[in-house]
């Protein structure tokens, strides 16, 4: 049977620091062939009343702010070798993925979400004549 | 911003990866005709990190108890067969684990604030850049369970113990298990094992957990009760001490005080002496299965008569004891009683109620009851497994359920 640990974060919370999370509709894409990462994605603003508003490319997005009902725990995959044990065995073993015994990585558990924002209204678009330079 | 394009289901990111300045915030807002005014001064810029992926880590929903429990600092094991689907344990409890998706993007934004969060005594605007981590489009599900225990009592089962003389017990290649060993086989929690064991009347007998054969657990029982019987105690203070004493040289002392756990409940009185009260529901409920193991059916007045001779003198037996492990047949006649243990019977829902309804077509709901109670999940009762799994119809002015596919 394999038997994968979950680790608690070393700190004294064992869930680790709280974590936020958005939730959008519909599907992000990049323009250009830089792809996604290390790019913009939005200003994140909020109203005085507190609603959050974000501006991606020519749209608004209006939402609010949930708590999750039922939190997610963020859970960072990691090799765990067994104690004391840095042979070329146990990387061979790494190396072929889950062995019969205990697997040979674990997760930790990294962060926990409490709250998220949902960005669920249809995005406003930002119609105006765009200038070249800003 | 510019270049950006998008139809209402796509919204379209800009590539410069530049850092935004407060200056370049103001004039997004400005084109999207937004009142600075009516916004808080700290702006987020939200832009995805170098390592953006879904690669490396998931998402695991938990309830506020196992919230806690993590928070806690306790650990948790997934554990999973290769043809069983995974379960994830706490120390206590068993949950499924299933994969959930879903249709919206779960983006993970670790320094991201809420207005609550941010510093509410700064009046002057302010930028704050923040990573996108990863995102998500799937997370782990968890559903608590009835954890799969049958397989314990199996793996038990296939080597008792039969008492320390018995020559079994010195050829050791006979299979024998630690807690450890059953831990890495079974998919519940400790504590779910350990209750389990304490149930099936396991004992760790030099390190290694074993089920009694029945004979040899009634051959203890008799040793206490006869003791019991011979000094004229009560069946409720059964001293600890002299019933060692006197039936060590019979049985090692440590299965006679396993013998007395199983059986009975210990306290100690005022005095600090340690005693035993032996469960009367117990003692009957072994001697009834003592019969009615080696007799396919068992005419049930016969029964009555020889079961409660059977029992220690002062104890009395009722057919409610033998809930779960015997089954009667008033249809019948003669009326009869035979062994059915729910122990025995299939852990899968549908099965099970295959198998009952294989043995008797209708049954009522007295006495189908103690053989589904089990199956019951968390938010189910014995009335709702009913309604699902079975046919009601009245036989006789009584309400009776039966298959609701033809049985074979």
């Amino acid at each position: 049977m394999v038997r994968i640990r979950i680790q608690p974060h070393r700190s004294e919370g064992g869930s680790g620091p709280e974590w936020l999370m958005s939730e959008l509709q519909g599907e992000i894409e990049a323009l250009g062939h830089s792809g996604l990462p290390g790019n913009l994605m939005g200003d994140l603003h909020f109203s005085t009343e507190g609603i959050p508003i974000l501006i991606i490319g020519h749209h608004i997005l209006y939402s609010k702010i949930s708590h999750l009902e039922r939190p997610f725990v963020v859970l960072v995959k990691k090799i765990c070798t067994r104690a004391g044990a840095e042979s070329a065995i146990e990387t061979e073993r790494v190396e072929q993925g889950v062995g019969e015994e205990s697997a040979s990585f674990c997760y930790h558990v990294t962060a926990i979400i409490k709250k998220k924002i949902i960005f669920k209204t249809h995005p406003k678009p930002i119609i105006t004549n765009v200038p070249k330079k800003l | 911003m510019d270049g950006v394009s998008a139809s209402p289901a796509q919204l379209s990111t800009v590539t410069p990866s530049s850092m935004r300045t407060l200056q370049e915030i103001h004039a997004t807002l400005q084109v999207a005709k937004l009142d600075p005014a009516e916004l808080q001064p700290v702006a987020q810029c939200l832009s995805f990190s170098e390592s953006f992926s879904s690669e490396d880590y998931c998402l695991l929903e938990v309830d506020d108890t196992l919230c806690k429990y993590i928070e806690s600092g306790q650990s948790l094991t997934i554990r999973g067969d290769l043809d069983e689907h995974a379960v994830l344990c706490s120390e206590d409890k068993t949950f499924d684990l299933k994969m959930a998706d879903t249709s919206n993007m779960l983006l993970i934004v670790p320094d991201c604030r809420t207005p609550n969060q941010l510093a509410s005594d700064s009046s002057t605007d302010q930028l704050i850049h923040c990573q996108i981590y990863g995102f998500a489009k799937s997370y782990w599900e968890l559903k608590i369970s009835r954890p799969k225990l049958k397989k314990l009592k199996k793996l038990l089962m296939e080597n008792q113990y039969e008492g320390p003389s018995s020559a079994k017990e010195r050829n050791s290649t006979y299979p024998k298990y630690t807690k450890e060993d059953l831990m890495e086989t079974i998919q519940a929690s400790e504590q779910e094992i350990m209750q389990q064991l304490q149930l099936i009347h396991a004992c760790r007998i030099e390190g290694y957990w074993r089920i009694l054969e029945f004979d040899y657990e009634m051959k203890l029982l008799n040793h206490v009760t006869q003791l019991a019987d011979s000094e004229s105690w009560s069946f409720s203070k059964i001293p600890l001490t002299i019933c060692l004493q006197e039936l060590e040289l019979l049985e090692p002392r440590e299965m006679i005080e396993h013998c007395l756990n199983c059986y009975g409940k210990q306290y100690t009185n005022e005095a600090g002496k340690v005693f035993y009260a032996l469960n009367e529901d117990e003692v009957c409920k072994s001697n009834a299965l003592m019969l009615l193991r080696n007799a396919v059916k068992f005419n049930l007045s016969e029964f009555e008569e020889v079961w409660q001779q059977s029992v220690p003198e002062g104890m009395s037996t009722r057919l409610d004891q033998l809930e779960g492990v015997a089954l009667v047949d008033r249809n019948s006649r003669p009326q009869v009683i035979f062994q059915l243990n729910v122990e025995d019977l299939s852990e899968s829902t549908q099965e099970r109620f295959n198998s009952l309804f294989h043995i008797r077509a209708k049954w009522t709901e007295e006495d189908i009851a103690p053989y589904i109670r089990g199956l019951c999940g968390e938010k189910q009762t014995i009335g709702t497994l009913l309604t699902k799994y079975a046919r009601s119809s009245m036989q006789n002015g009584v309400k009776v359920f039966n298959s609701r596919r033809p049985v074979s």
